[in-house]
């Protein structure tokens, strides 16, 4: 029997597509119990209450936010990972709607019924904030940070910075474009006159250190402050993923 | 983010300080205090300063390097592209215009059918002439 965590909608469209996924599930022979979070019952209160009655398989509809909350609370209760965990995005932006985002409820529910597990590798943000997508730190002006990983130690002064579930860490910087020509021809062309400056990096552990303490974000939800310390934990999900499509991140 | 197999890129707003080392591609924009090392290619652009050891199947210089650069298979100076120390590669390419200090090491093709060798020699130009290959000076 699977547990469903519903996110609350936020629009109408959200809680007409939400009840179309109930009622295929239902046709689908994969209907179980179904929970909404709301202020008066939080995501994590939920997550507790489905341990506590054993279900084995826990699904998570919503944004970003709201399934990183699932798993994370899921990681923390369950130390062996036992737990199969569906996902069904549905914030179209959202990075997991990539991997875990349906056309149809038929076809999410067809793979929540088919229940193809794979294991995949979370964040944590110290001291117990686990995610599978990524978090973002965009502080509101240019901002110097010090990054330790691994074996080196970046310095950079930056616009946005953003680290993966697999310590993929991206960092950004919007600078004035130098060249004239180009400048030119942006402007003739009614386009943004800076380009950004890209670095890409991999590590195993991060320490992140700003000058400004700044927000950490997954999705909209705030979950520190800088500094942080971020670490990978391998295979720490098993996941249902779409039949033939996604490769586990090991 | 993509997770795809994009490599080490570090940007020209950042200084970076330690090795790294990643099995896929490495690109130096900004400037590196320390060993850099791949398993595949190293792109040194026309913005990077490096001060340290760089290891790698195939180099590609364009910008400053004062330390050793041991390209396994291939090392290109390009025009830009200085390096104040030792080169250890199989194939070098300088194109004119580049600056290079230090002592070259290759190994010896016609010996290394037998017997394993190399040849040593050492550098101190700063090129301004037409396109040169370090394999017709040592023919010289």
């Amino acid at each position: 029997m699977y547990y469903y965590i519903f996110e609350q909608p936020k629009s109408k469209q959200e809680r007409a597509a939400f009840e179309k996924i109930r009622e295929v599930a239902r046709e689908f022979g994969i209907y179980g119990e179904i929970t909404q979070s709301s202020p008066a019952r939080s995501a994590e209160e939920l997550v507790m209450i489905a341990l506590n009655k054993k279900y084995s398989t826990i699904i998570a509809i919503g944004d970003d936010a709201h399934i990183n909350t699932v798993i994370s609370k899921i990681i923390k209760c369950d130390e062996k990972y036992n737990f199969a965990v569906g996902i069904i995005a549905t914030d179209p932006l959202s990075i997991l709607y990539d991997r875990w985002g349906f056309k149809t409820a038929e076809e999410a529910c067809e793979t929540l019924k088919y229940r193809r597990l794979m294991r995949f590798s979370v964040g944590l943000v110290e001291p117990d904030y686990y995610f599978l997508s990524s978090i973002r730190i965009i502080p509101p002006k240019p901002t110097r940070i010090t990054m330790e990983v691994d074996h080196w130690t970046a310095e950079a002064v930056i616009d946005r910075v953003e680290i993966s579930n697999n310590l993929y860490i991206l960092l950004e910087r919007n600078m004035k474009e130098t060249s004239i020509v180009k400048n030119a021809y942006n402007w003739l062309l009614g386009k943004d006159t800076t380009r950004s400056d890209q670095s890409i990096f991999k590590g195993k552990t991060i320490k992140l250190n700003s000058t400004d303490s700044i927000p950490v974000y997954i999705g909209t939800k705030q979950i520190a402050r800088t500094p942080i310390n971020v670490y990978r934990k391998l295979n720490a999900l098993n996941i249902i993923v779409k039949r033939g499509k996604i490769s586990s991140d090991k | 983010m993509k997770q795809d197999q994009v490599g080490t890129i570090v940007g020209s707003s950042v200084h970076l300080t330690g090795a790294i080392k990643d099995s896929s591609d490495i690109t130096v924009y900004g400037s590196v205090e320390g060993e850099i090392n791949s398993d595949s290619r190293i792109i040194i652009e026309e913005s990077a300063y490096v001060k340290g050891p760089i290891t790698a199947r195939e180099i590609t210089l364009s910008g400053f390097v004062n330390g050793t650069v041991t390209a396994k298979d291939k090392l290109e100076l390009n025009s830009n592209g200085t390096i104040k120390g030792n080169i250890d590669t199989n194939e070098l390419l300088i194109h004119s215009g580049a600056t290079f200090i230090g002592k070259c090491t290759m190994p010896d093709k016609k010996k290394s059918d037998s017997v394993e060798g190399s040849q040593d020699f050492e550098v101190e130009v700063e090129e301004e002439g037409e396109e040169e290959n370090e394999e017709e000076k040592n023919k010289e």
